[in-house]
């Protein structure tokens, strides 16, 4: 949704945007944002102390509290607590995250901004080779118009 | 307003005291793998690798393991650094398209997987083809060895390529390469098991690039499975292996890749194997 008419955001910041100059902190640059540690994903996928220490260094040069539990649960709380109508985060290809959004949205709207694309191009693109995907992408990514 | 929940400590007299309090944070985690990679996470670091990006040596180098890489590969992975910023990053360090195309074709990989995890969502879990070995996926081995686990092999390369993966978190391209198609092929494990093992540890690691490209050496994306000879890596190490190896003349890598794919695979008609991307 596009956050029309609402006024008071808080920002779930995620794994996928941890640049201080990312899309959801550089457009609500005062609003208080949230990071929460996802017990059940740090288990499953065994991740050890080496990852936890490098996302944290990211995180603390981020304007963000640091929690730790369910994410959606978090969220919505850290919502409350500040009297937020909406919550904004960056786009993300995670299934994981469709979820999360999915739960949030139960309780506050959701606004997801996108990440500046890779390639500049919109149109149809054949994924079952990356041959196929490359024969296209590579008249796009240098930033000029297509030869043909 | 609601109370707060707790939060945790921003602010920390150095890195060893921030380590120190995340250890008694995730006691699990610490359990599992305590060691810190000496590669700093922020966007500081980032732009400090940013500022020793050279397409023209990448494009020389990257497939030696003391060649050029850009080491950005963490950053963009928890979007410290955005794929369209790096792209104009190389566009204008390179001067001219020749030079970033290596690079932006590097970058490409990260963008196709995004994209066919966007589509497939945990699917990247699942093999998205046949495998192309002639084995079905039951008959690999479900359990990480613990001499791979552990280092100790026996052969020298991918002994120092368990190492690195625990030690620093990251591994150069070919190595990951190597050490899948090691577990995969010579011992015959499931690629997932491989993919969760190098989840847990590399700092980079996302189940689109990590898994796709283990699905990649299993053969499991439509197509060849990839194995390399010791030709293969002796070229690209530059000695630093093969002389001191304890098994150097019983390398199970030696031969061509038709030795190989006859010793690893079951013979399916029409399936040549072997050859790097």
């Amino acid at each position: 949704m596009t956050g029309d008419g609402l006024l008071r955001p808080v920002v779930w910041v995620h794994g996928d945007c941890l640049d201080p100059g990312g899309p959801a902190l550089a457009v609500h640059p005062g609003a208080p944002a949230l990071w929460v540690w996802d017990d059940a994903l740090l288990e499953h996928w065994g991740i050890g102390l080496k990852r936890i220490v490098f996302i944290t260094e990211c995180l603390l040069e981020l304007p963000v509290a640091i929690r730790r539990g369910v994410v959606p649960t978090g969220v919505i709380a850290f919502a409350r607590e500040h009297g937020a109508d909406h919550v904004v985060t960056t786009d993300s290809p995670s299934p994981r995250f469709r979820a999360i959004v999915a739960a949030v949205e139960t309780e506050f709207p959701v606004v997801v901004l996108p990440v500046p694309p890779f390639l500049p191009y919109a149109g149809p693109i054949d994924l079952s080779r990356f041959g196929a995907y490359w024969d296209v992408a590579k008249r796009h990514v240098f930033g000029q118009p297509p030869l043909f | 307003m609601t109370a707060p929940s707790e939060e945790f400590r921003c602010e920390f007299a150095d890195r060893e005291d921030l380590i120190a309090y995340l250890k008694a944070q995730f006691p699990e985690a610490a359990a599992r793998d305590d060691r810190v990679s000496p590669i700093r996470g922020g966007r500081r670091a980032a732009d400090a690798a940013m500022k020793r990006l050279d397409p023209v040596d990448y494009a020389a180098s990257r497939n030696y393991l003391s060649g050029t890489v850009t080491r950005l590969s963490p950053y963009l992975r928890y979007g410290v650094v955005g794929m369209a910023e790096l792209r104009d990053a190389i566009l204008h360090r390179a001067g001219r398209k020749g030079v970033a195309t290596k690079l932006l074709n590097e970058l490409g990989w990260r963008d196709y997987f995004q994209r066919r995890y966007a589509q497939i969502g945990n699917g990247v879990w699942q093999d998205q083809g046949r495998l192309g070995t002639g084995y079905a996926p039951d008959e690999y081995g479900e359990e990480l060895p613990e001499d791979i686990a552990t280092g100790t092999t026996g052969l020298a390369c991918i002994d120092a390529f368990s190492v690195q993966l625990r030690t620093i978190g990251y591994l150069h391209n070919h190595a990951r390469l190597w050490l899948a198609a090691y577990l995969v092929h010579w011992r015959r494990v499931r690629w997932q098991t491989g993919a969760r093992w190098f989840l847990g540890h590399l700092l980079d690691g996302d189940p689109a690039s990590n898994n796709l490209n283990w699905q990649w050496v299993a053969g499991a994306l439509g197509h060849r499975p990839y194995v390399f000879t010791r030709e293969n890596l002796e070229q690209y190490i530059e000695g630093a292996y093969c002389a001191g190896c304890p098994l150097y003349g019983r390398c199970p890598f030696e031969g061509s890749h038709a030795d190989h794919a006859a010793r690893l695979f079951r013979p399916e008609p029409g399936l040549p194997t072997g050859g790097a991307r």
